[in-house]
């Protein structure tokens, strides 16, 4: 068994080997963990809004040992990620970390949003620090005007 | 020992496994499952295959007990000279996917079974992993015969 504490390890050889053939399978790989995170997800998120991402991201909080804080306003969801155990875990680690790696994060929650009828938005300054603050809308407009904020990604 | 999380267990990342084992499987082969499990033995688990090639068998056993007591597992440890045999009697991640009523991918196992051949390789040991079903299996560690 790879203990669910190394997961995050196997998966970035995973996102390696997939590289190797191209970055197109390794996109092809994270839109099927949407598809795999949609079945969980998207109803809850559709059916309880913003109110349910925060409640589903504060049991993620505590079980994945993040350093973060969550934020729920009339607008928004925001989960500011003060050090993400994943990327962490990756970083220490005695195999390369991914280039990728924090890709999968975005990779997979988009698609659950969309299939929720919601916006996220992910702001990440560099791939080697496990920092982060993801947003998450009801209003596409409201996202976009965060997306268009200095430093924020394109969505 | 190289690795030693705490703190709370996020045990659904054996589904993630179990949908990750299926998708590579059917998209790009069994070899190529195989391939990302000996890439996970050579270079994550890089200082256990170190010891094991150094003679030293103890860094697994206590990566096999500590993460199966993190995880609830059920099993028991048998020592038979240098021949030494981890029992599992409950598979934590079997039994959360069962739990949970996710089908089990007829490959999940692999992930023990070719994790198991590829750290014991270049190594004095080899390691069989046999697979009994229903979350039990027995894998033996013990020092190859002489050529």
């Amino acid at each position: 068994m790879i203990p669910s504490d190394h997961f995050v390890r196997y998966y970035n050889e995973v996102f390696k080997a997939l590289e190797q053939r191209g970055i197109e399978h390794l996109k092809r790989y994270f839109d099927y963990l949407g598809e795999l995170q949609k079945l969980e997800l998207a109803e809850r998120f559709r059916a309880g809004g913003l109110r349910a991402c925060h409640d589903y991201w504060s049991r993620i909080l505590k079980e994945e040992n993040c350093v973060g804080r969550l934020t729920l306003t009339e607008y928004y969801f925001e989960f500011r990620m003060d050090r993400c155990p994943s990327l962490s875990k990756v970083l220490d680690n005695d195999a390369s970390a991914s280039a990728f790696y924090c890709d999968h994060c975005i990779g997979w929650v988009r698609p659950v949003m969309d299939a929720a009828g919601l916006y996220a938005v992910l702001c990440k300054d560099s791939p080697d620090e496990p920092r982060c603050v993801m947003r998450v809308y009801a209003d596409p407009e409201k996202a976009r005007e965060f997306e268009r904020q200095p430093r924020a990604p394109k969505r | 020992m190289r690795y030693r999380e705490t703190g709370d267990v996020h045990l659904d990342f054996h589904r993630t496994a179990n949908g990750t084992i299926s998708y590579l499987r059917a998209n790009y082969g069994r070899d190529f499952l195989d391939e990302t499990f000996r890439r996970t033995a050579r270079d994550v688990y890089a200082a256990i295959r170190e010891d094991l090639k150094r003679g030293n068998t103890e860094h697994l056993v206590e990566h096999w007990t500590y993460f199966f007591d993190r995880e609830g597992g059920r099993y028991a440890l048998e020592r038979n000279g240098e021949e030494i045999r981890f029992v599992v009697e409950r598979c934590p991640a079997v039994d959360y996917l069962q739990s949970r009523g996710i089908p089990i991918d007829e490959d999940f196992c692999r992930q023990t079974v070719v994790v198991n051949d590829a750290l014991a390789e270049g190594t004095p040991f080899e390691i069989s992993t046999e697979v009994l079903g229903g979350g039990k299996c027995v894998q033996t560690i013990r020092r190859r015969a002489e050529q």
